[in-house]
């Protein structure tokens, strides 16, 4: 059984393929202005490095913040229940879940059946996501993969950034960074900042301690550090974070798939 | 008596000199530098302008999110409370106050005679602030001068869904790619900056007499925004951005050792 799941974000668009359940293919790219077009670019760029056809796929279901104008889907599914459903295929005993991505913020609870039980979400306010790392990394002109490992070289004290907005926080770097404040100090501060702001999120749905982190920002190790401290946790990671909506997408499919083919045609 | 007030922004410094009753003198700065120095500097130069001697000035009132850094000041007031008192001076009617800065919004209550009686602020969100205005001139190309009565003449105003200054750009950036017009664009941007500065007016109750002070005041386009809104009139004074220098210059005429806010 082949079927396929398509997380279309703010950011980026993935997407999965499962043969069998299991991962055959998958790929992360960036979404840009149309999120039709970035749906299927992340299909065939999944496709591409399998010597499956198109029409092998025999089901889709679509997720994310550009779910419903996914041409090819069959379906679409909430990224809640995604973001759990493919967490909890990467770590079946896993409670909570954190999904960073790059314009919200999401803490999900889910039963052992990878079920939502409760969830809250910061999609309002850019500070405490990617996005927000993402503006200050070009403001430094650090590349957005260097922001972790930067930050925890934060050795002479992490630079305080009093302002909870994105767009005040900017004026604030800058001020610091003409004072001499080293980069790393001022990362640190930026990281410790998205680690708090987490932290409240999580604090409301209740923490356990074993906890999924996806989503983009999981690559960050300077925030996943400082997450881990502040909630005396340690964190599952995936090999690719950035798939887990989509995967829970594909697992919705076969679902699906598997549904029909008992109630019959 | 003479009295002056300087109000001491995120972004500018402006400066009033008062005789009684009457504005002798005004003159508005952009921060460059420190701001104990920047404050001094627009303060020397209003004087300048105008041919008044620091020595004829009875005393000097600062407000504003810098107040306390300036040293020539013999007190300093609230934001609050200067708004207030400015608004009153310029429309004696004036019973509620909305102030929209760079960084931030507030709204004041206040009685007949001009005294604050309640106030809700915003300076944690950049939704609603000048600076997003700034932001979004500069991504359209548009000088901040023209922003409103370009917004005017929006057919098709564009609905901005983001509360967040940040994400409502990308949005902002959507739209460009898309043609959208430059006013339907900036058309949308007022109806949203107009929301979040409503809800804040909410939070004290908007009662007639409403006065829009602040530098956003200048922007037409947000203020024909804000009236259809609220689905009332509003006063604008002739020199928003001075009111809070006004206030200052006004409380500055009380005895010394008035309640301090």
């Amino acid at each position: 059984m082949i079927v396929c799941g398509i997380d279309v974000g703010a950011r980026t668009a993935k997407a999965v393929v499962l043969a069998d359940g299991e991962i055959a293919a998958h790929s992360v790219i960036r979404t840009g202005p149309q999120s039709a077009a970035a749906a299927v670019a992340a299909f065939e760029a999944a496709m591409a490095t399998t010597s499956l056809r198109r029409e092998d796929v025999e089901f889709t279901v679509a997720t994310g913040y550009g779910r419903v104008v996914v041409p090819f889907a069959q379906r679409n599914v909430t990224e809640i229940a995604c973001h759990a459903r493919g967490s909890h295929h990467f770590f079946p005993e896993v409670r909570t879940i954190l999904d960073m991505g790059g314009q919200d913020c999401k803490a999900i609870r889910c039963d052992e059946t990878g079920k939502v039980t409760n969830f809250l979400m910061n999609d309002k306010c850019a500070a405490g996501t990617g996005r927000s790392l993402e503006v200050m990394a070009s403001l430094l002109q650090v590349r957005l993969e260097d922001v972790g490992p930067l930050s925890l070289e934060a050795n002479d004290g992490l630079a305080k950034i009093s302002n909870t907005c994105v767009v005040f926080a900017k004026s604030e770097v800058l001020a610091l960074a003409r004072q001499g404040v080293p980069t790393r100090d001022i990362l640190g501060g930026l990281c410790d900042g998205v680690a708090d702001r987490v932290k409240r999120l999580l604090r409301g749905v209740g923490v356990e301690e074993d906890f999924v982190i996806s989503g983009g920002i999981s690559k960050n190790v300077g925030v996943v550090r400082r997450i881990e401290q502040k909630l005396g946790v340690t964190s599952h990671i995936c090999f690719e974070p950035q798939i887990v909506g989509a995967v829970g997408a594909a697992l919705f499919a076969q679902a699906f798939l598997e549904r029909k083919a008992s109630t019959g045609p | 008596m003479v009295t002056a007030g300087i109000d001491i922004g995120h972004e500018s410094v402006s400066v009033v000199v008062l005789d009684d009753d009457a504005i002798l003198g005004h003159a508005t700065f952009v921060i460059s530098g420190e701001v104990g120095a920047t404050a001094r500097l627009a303060f020397e130069r209003t004087l300048d302008r105008l041919g008044i001697a620091r020595a004829s000035i009875d005393r000097i009132f600062a407000t504003g999110v810098a107040r306390e850094n300036v040293a020539l000041a013999d007190g300093h007031r609230t934001q609050m409370l200067s708004h207030a008192r400015g608004a009153h001076w310029w429309f004696p009617g004036a019973r509620t106050v909305i102030d929209v800065g760079a960084e931030g919004s507030r709204a004041m209550r206040c009685d007949a005679s001009g005294h604050l009686t309640n106030f809700a602020l915003n300076d944690k969100c950049a939704s609603g602030s000048g600076v997003f205005l700034e932001t979004v001139a500069g991504m359209l190309d548009v000088p901040l001068a023209d922003m409103g009565a370009l917004s005017l003449r929006a057919p098709r105003p564009v609905v901005l869904t983001s509360t967040c200054a940040v994400f409502a750009e990308s949005e902002i950036v959507a739209e460009i790619h898309r043609g959208t017009s430059t006013e339907d664009i900036l058309r949308g941007v007022n109806e949203s900056m107009v929301s979040k500065i409503a809800a804040i007016g909410r939070r004290v109750g908007i009662v007639p007499d409403v006065v829009l002070t602040g530098g956003v005041a200048r922007n037409v386009g947000v203020v024909q925004a804000l009236r259809e809104l609220l689905e009332m009139d509003l006063a604008v004074p002739e020199h928003p951005e001075i009111t809070g220098a006004l206030g200052a210059a006004l409380l500055a005429r009380e005895p010394a050792g008035a309640a301090r806010a």
